[in-house]
């Protein structure tokens, strides 16, 4: 079964009898390959305005036909070539009673989600030990400043307008209640 | 005694923006759009506003207002307010505290759904292959793609919450990450937390307003809104529709939760909260119809393109039934050609007649979904139909992303505000301390990564913070109009604002909102009764979709736990108080009379 116009839209050609001898021969090579050279006769039958018809296959010099499972097997191996003769695909071009074999997935040694996920944790993970160490290093300045500083302290009304953390003023607290 | 001064919000902004990130989060986008489809479309819109005005605005400016004026935590700021109550403030903590545990998984969730994003194919496009190569995965055939990356690859689900599996190293991971980031926007407490909120508020609107504008724009996206804005008035006179509009907006604001006193106690202490209480409350209402809109709109494209696709589907068996010439059956003539191939020939059709899909628009639309199967399957799936879906995806789930990051923010300030007002952990530094606790939630947070994991998530989901943030609600509500004084309550905020709060402000607290919190209590509580086991959705591997089961007798027990736990420690609480008091009075009455006598 055929599905040109689905395949190409508007660069469909017109089934004739010319594609149909195409198609003859085509199937013939896909035969020729499976018996090495004997060359089968393709018989055509029931073509209707679908596109879809029924072919048998005999065998090249009696008239007997060939079993389904062989021609089917000999379809498999050429479907590449048979589809790319009429410029349509596995899902266009039916063989009704073979499935389409599906590409294999492609599978990336390393998942590309982890890639992604490596770069964002390595990031999130480096702004969270800046942090720390800049903490650290403010906390440990301040400390040598206060022992170094007089007893000022400087507090305004309410609450800290600017929200500075006032180190010296809990060093002071803590050092005045541990008793 | 405090280490030092009160660490405040560099400006009055960084607040406003904080409860907004915190109040708009991932309720706005995927439970409104539900209610509002399931109530009557634009109609719902007026018991939504009624209730705002009835209990959202009041209770949440209450809330801002005790954390400005005792500059505590919860714990703190309720024992302020009377010694016995402090329970209050640790019923907030601990419903926090589960509220923090599940929450994250769905950060985790967005992590997976953003790094699977840049990919050329986006994996939830298309059925893997199964082994032979002769198909697709027999799961995936029998449900969509989309929820076959949902419910397998990403979670890994098992078939009931019985059954347990492994942990999902990727979801393990991908929560590591969550709480990774959250300690870094927390680390400096509101220092940190102040500067992350500038973003975390604004960007999601940009998104949304990106999406708006791809989603008019989208194929049949006009069917979905006018689907949704059609009021169906009839609605209305549905009591339940009222109540869920209320749910929605007491569970949107957040209130309960001691995350807002948490902010308001960094605050100055003449902050003009009254303004910033409207301010935010409308915000986030208006961002619920906004983000609702959007969602419709991507409703409509999603239903159309499925309609569609049943068409194109149907139009194939015709042809290759009747044979028919490929141009014969245009999408537009499918039901025609139907009809006349039905009377033409009978028998052929009867041999198709089965298979044959009822394409209805209708009921494409009609598919209403909330929680996480809109925000990671149904969105999703209109996702890969869009052109450059890469870049939609990865959009959508940033935004997904902050608004859940920006909620998360407001939990943890809200378990680690007032535990730092305790001597224990102020001893510690404030960085180690949240350290701890974000290890201690990440934890426990890994028994939801396992295959059952995403049963518990609904167990939590549903129970962990609902009932019990009504009666903590209800309970501060009726402490600060009756045992507080709304007098005494008024001359406090005359104190901090310069004004005292007009009429309505006074009616609504000693009235309205105590009385429509009693409602919805009462309704919740008949809920549960009439409703028998309580039951949850569970995936099924050989149906491909989801089937209603019953909890197991411990999953019941733990519901029953996680409600107790929460609301039990406002009473225990108080008794410990009650005690303590006792006994310290025996014990000053002793000294008294000893030292009358030594006189």
């Amino acid at each position: 079964r055929l599905s040109i116009k689905t395949a190409l839209g508007e660069n469909a050609y017109v089934w004739n009898d010319n594609e149909m001898f195409l198609f003859r021969a085509t199937l013939a090579f896909a035969m020729t390959k499976q018996f090495d050279g004997q060359v089968s006769d393709i018989i055509v039958c029931n073509q209707t305005a679908r596109v879809s018809f029924w072919f048998v296959v005999t065998y090249p010099h009696n008239k007997t036909l060939v079993d389904k499972q062989v021609v089917e097997r000999a379809v498999r191996k050429s479907r590449n070539r048979i589809n790319s003769a009429f410029l349509l695909s596995d899902t266009t071009l039916e063989f009704i009673g073979i499935p389409p074999t599906l590409a294999t997935p492609v599978n990336p040694s390393t998942p590309t989600w982890l890639i992604v996920f490596g770069v964002v944790m390595g990031a999130v993970c480096a702004g969270i030990i800046v942090v720390l160490v800049v903490s650290l290093v403010q906390r440990k300045r301040k400390k040598n400043e206060t022992n170094e500083d007089t007893q000022v302290k400087t507090v305004e009304n309410g609450a800290a307008r600017d929200g500075v953390y006032y180190m010296s003023f809990s060093e002071d607290e803590s050092s005045v209640t541990q008793m | 005694m405090e280490k030092g001064a009160r660490p405040n919000w560099d400006n009055p902004m960084q607040f406003l923006l904080a409860c907004i990130s915190y109040a708009v989060g991932l309720g706005n986008v995927w439970r409104f759009p539900y209610l509002c489809q399931m109530h009557g479309g634009g109609g719902f819109l007026i018991p939504y506003l009624l209730m705002l005005f009835l209990e959202g605005m009041p209770l949440f400016y209450l809330e801002l207002a005790i954390g400005q004026r005792m500059r505590l935590g919860s714990i703190g700021a309720w024992t302020a307010i009377s010694p016995y109550l402090g329970g209050v403030g640790l019923a907030g903590v601990v419903t926090s505290l589960y509220l923090c545990l599940y929450y994250n998984i769905i950060n985790a969730w967005s992590f997976w759904y953003l790094f699977h994003s840049f990919q050329s194919a986006l994996p939830w496009a298309d059925c893997p292959i199964n082994s032979n190569r002769t198909g697709p995965v027999e799961e995936c055939e029998m449900a969509t793609p989309t929820q076959y990356f949902f419910y397998r690859e990403t979670l890994d689900i098992s078939s009931s919450i019985e059954e347990n599996g492994d942990i999902h190293t990727g979801q393990a991971l991908c929560l590591l990450l969550a709480w990774v980031i959250t300690y870094l926007f927390i680390i400096r407490g509101i220092k940190s937390t102040g500067k992350v909120v500038y973003f975390t508020a604004t960007f999601p609107y940009v998104v949304l307003f990106i999406y708006l504008i791809r989603g008019i724009t989208l194929h049949g996206a006009i069917n979905g809104v006018k689907y949704m804005f059609t009021p169906k008035m009839e609605q209305l006179a549905n009591p339940t529709t009222w109540i869920n509009a209320a749910t929605q907006i007491f569970f949107s604001l957040g209130l309960g939760f001691g995350s807002l006193i948490a902010f308001a106690s960094y605050n100055q202490y003449n902050n003009n909260i009254e303004f910033q209480a409207i301010i935010v409350s409308l915000i986030n209402s208006g961002t619920s119809i906004f983000a609702s809109f959007v969602t419709f709109a991507i409703y409509g494209f999603k239903a159309t393109i499925n309609y569609e696709n049943c068409l194109e589907r149907t139009r194939l068996l015709l042809l290759n039934a009747f044979n028919l010439a490929e141009d014969s059956v245009t999408i537009d003539s499918v039901f025609e050609w139907i009809e006349k191939l039905n009377t033409t020939y009978p028998q052929q059709f009867d041999i198709i007649a089965n298979k044959l899909e009822n394409c209805d628009l209708e009921s494409e639309l009609n598919t209403a979904v909330e929680g996480t199967g809109l925000a990671f399957i149904v969105y999703s799936e209109a996702i890969k139909y869009m052109p450059l879906p890469q870049l939609w995806s990865v959009l959508y789930f940033i935004m997904l992303l902050l608004l859940g990051l920006g909620s998360m923010l407001g939990n943890i300030t809200a378990i680690i505000t007032p535990l730092q007002d305790f001597k224990v952990a102020s001893r510690m530094s404030n960085e180690l301390f949240s350290g701890l606790v974000c290890l201690f939630c990440l934890l426990l947070g890994l028994g939801f990564t396992t295959s059952s994991g995403n049963y518990w998530f609904t167990m939590f989901n549903d129970y962990g913070a609902t009932l019990s943030l009504l009666v903590v609600v209800l309970i501060e509500v009726i402490t600060v109009s009756y045992i507080y004084g709304i007098k005494r309550f008024e001359k406090d905020i005359e104190d901090m604002l310069g004004h005292r709060p007009n009429w309505y402000w006074k009616i609504m607290w000693a009235g309205t909102s105590p009385l429509l919190l009693i409602v919805l209590l009462i309704s919740y509580i008949i809920n549960y009764i009439q409703g028998g086991a309580p039951t949850y959705q569970a995936w099924n591997i050989e149906l491909g979709r989801s089937v209603v089961m019953e909890y197991p007798i411990f999953g019941q027990v733990f519901i029953g736990l996680l409600l107790v736990s929460s609301i039990s420690c406002i009473p225990i609480t108080a008794l410990y108080v009650y005690c303590k008091k006792r006994n310290d009075g025996n014990h000053h009455k002793r000294q008294y009379s000893i030292s009358t006598v030594c006189v």
